[in-house]
């Protein structure tokens, strides 16, 4: 087995679907047997990750001593490093809490970004020396956050002189070599057949190929109508039985979003995987989202995307 | 003076809402204008929107309606070429630190709209309709209008950087002990280029965020009073109970209420033949279970919201060949009926 866990990445536009993917991905690797981390940014982290996973270890109980859910926060990661720096609490404390420190952390280029990307690469390659106890993963998967802030994210990696000189340089390096070789990341992105989604998965492609010559391995559309999916003669029948009302809306809409799908296909070469608009279910069972990260999980192929 | 802030998530129509509700404040015969941030394709088209910071009016509909472009690169860019000492516009505007905080800067969206319809209210616009960038933290502007101006121009920042200037010009010399002290520090755990980096950019922006931060109190101010500001919360089905509980409940807690939860894109047409076999039974299939699922979503928030004084008004999803001025114009029909 590699040393190292790569690193799946979901990516693409606010709303469509990153965090269910990643814990749907998550939940079926886990249940293969695998150990499985997810990373999250998402602002909101406790509120989405907590209500999806209810009631895991009672349904999956298996799966659940495998599948761990993280979020960094590295506002956190630096407050650890002031600790470290100044061992003597009365000092670390004097300059976290300092105005002009918080100031100086939330104006610098790219520092949070930074400090992110750093606990990512060592939660990828085990090397924090806090977790020599903790268990390892055999899969790493980045619910990353929306398309500006994920490229912005990952721009940290790169081109930050201003870090490489200074005492933060190793881990700069380090950072560095991780994200430069493009094995270690395997990008995910995802999308819906709707106009502005689809807009924003060419700009994700554009900004990743321009800044880091790289290209998503996947794409995913997400919530799709069957049609995206059906077989053309079937659809051509469709087409020519009349049709009135909801029926005719449906219709439209679905053709509307096949040639969404197949335009993407064209502008961004890569596998599509369609997981459909899933089935409309009783929100107030206790847990309701682990059937829809089941039935999600139903449609990764995780061949294609470990 | 009227303002109305339209606040919602990604992809929900926000846009579109926020476009027909100014269409409906034009018809009643005012002049209305609506900005917005990044409107699809196909809206700009509808209301023939160019690029550029010029306030336009909008072809092909009835009444005195007015579109903007909010920017926030460009608005900034401008605010820094009208406010900064002369001869500094060209160091900032290539400086590292403030392609950062142009581009990553938690609130600057906000900040920029405040700038920008103060820039519209000084040109006679009496009735603006505001777009909000898709973000949950878009009300944070409503706490800290100043965020900025804490940033840059407050006090202990002015010390900084002038703490930066005198360092540099006398050495470390007797002001500012306690900045100073904080200031070697963080350049032991940062490295000193970094920050240096950053004071060289606070000495250099601070008269742009001072200028600013002034404006940007007063267009505040008029967004917490409630006789001049209203909220609309634009959701879609799928989203709108967790939607509306966190923006009312974002509202709640500075005092304001939402006037209205329009919940955008529903599908609530009948299926009146319902086939029974092949790809038109999936078709059907998958449409009456979008719609079931937009009907339960629709009936929560109802119940949640009942009594609440927040208006709920259901805004049907038109058939994708209605188009541009047409599906703006149906939008603000439907908006009228509710």
């Amino acid at each position: 087995m590699s040393a190292q866990a790569r690193v799946i990445v979901f990516c693409g536009k606010g709303g469509v679907g990153k965090s269910t993917l990643s814990l749907a991905m998550g939940l079926k690797l886990a249940k293969a047997g695998r150990r499985v981390l997810v990373v999250s940014s998402h602002p909101l982290p406790e509120l989405a990750v907590g209500i999806s996973l209810n009631g895991l270890s009672a349904r999956f109980p298996e799966a659940a001593k495998r599948l761990f859910v993280v979020h960094i926060d590295p506002v956190e990661q630096i407050s650890e490093l002031v600790q470290k720096h100044f061992p003597m609490a009365m000092v670390a404390k004097a300059v976290l809490n300092s105005s002009i420190f918080q100031n100086l952390i939330s104006i610098a280029p790219g520092l949070k970004e930074f400090f992110f990307l750093a606990r990512l690469q060592q939660l990828a390659e085990r090397k924090s020396p806090e977790d020599a106890g903790t268990p390892s993963y055999d899969d790493l998967i980045w619910d990353a956050p929306a398309t500006g802030h994920f490229l912005t994210t990952l721009r940290a990696a790169k081109g930050f002189d201003t870090y490489l000189s200074g005492p933060l340089a190793t881990t700069g390096a380090e950072l560095h070599r991780f994200f430069s070789a493009p094995d270690n990341l395997r990008l995910v992105a995802v999308t819906q057949p709707e106009d502005m989604a689809i807009a924003e998965t060419l700009d994700l492609a554009a900004g990743l190929a321009r800044d880091f010559q790289i290209a998503p391995a996947i794409v995913v559309l997400n919530a799709v109508s069957p049609l995206c999916t059906a077989d053309p003669h079937a659809i051509a029948e469709i087409e020519s039985a009349p049709h009135t009302g909801a029926m005719t809306f449906a219709i439209d809409r679905g053709r509307a979003e096949r040639a969404m799908c197949h335009q993407l296909a064209l502008d961004l070469p890569a596998p599509q995987v369609f997981i459909p608009r899933l089935a409309h279910r009783d929100d107030d069972r206790r847990d309701a989202d682990l059937d829809l990260l089941d039935e999600v999980g139903s449609w990764l192929d995780t061949a294609l995307f470990t | 003076m009227k303002i109305t802030i339209c606040l919602g998530t990604g992809g929900v129509g926000k846009t579109s809402v926020s476009a027909a509700t100014a269409l409906s404040l034009a018809r009643s015969g005012t002049r209305a204008l609506v900005l917005t941030t990044d409107p699809s394709l196909r809206l700009k088209t509808a209301l023939g929107l160019k690029e550029g910071l010029t306030e336009q009016r909008v072809p092909n509909v009835e009444g005195d309606l007015w579109a903007a472009l909010l920017d926030v690169n460009e608005t900034l860019d401008e605010a820094v070429r009208m406010n900064a000492r002369r001869g500094t516009e060209e160091q900032i505007l290539t400086h590292d630190v403030y392609r950062m905080i142009a581009s990553s800067l938690s609130g600057m969206n906000e900040l920029m709209a405040l700038e920008r319809i103060s820039q519209l209210m000084s040109h006679g616009f009496q009735n603006i309709v505001v777009d909000t960038a898709p973000s949950r933290h878009v009300l944070d502007v409503l706490d800290k209008p100043l965020l900025f101006a804490d940033l840059s121009a407050s006090r202990r920042v002015k010390l900084v950087s002038r703490t930066y200037k005198f360092v540099e010009a006398m050495g470390l010399m007797n002001i500012g002990r306690n900045a100073l002290e904080v200031y070697a520090r963080a350049e032991e755990i940062l490295g000193g280029k970094l920050v240096k980096q950053i004071l060289e950019f606070y000495s250099l922006f601070y008269p742009v965020a001072e200028a600013y931060a002034d404006r940007a109190r007063k267009t505040g101010e008029l967004l917490r009073d409630p006789s001049v500001t209203e909220f609309r919360i634009v959701t879609t089905p799928h989203k709108a109970v967790r939607d509306a509980d966190f923006f009312t409940a974002e509202l709640r807690k500075r005092n304001f209420r939402a006037n209205m939860i329009c919940i955008n894109r529903a599908w609530l047409r009948p299926l009146d033949d319902a086939p029974r076999e092949g790809l038109a039974k999936d078709i059907a299939g998958w449409y009456e279970n979008v719609s079931l699922s937009h009907k339960a979503a629709i009936a929560k928030v109802k119940a949640t919201f009942a009594g609440s004084g927040s208006k709920i008004c259901i805004l049907e999803e038109l058939a994708r060949d209605v188009d541009g001025a047409d599906a703006l114009r149906n939008l603000e029909t439907q908006l009228q009926s509710c």
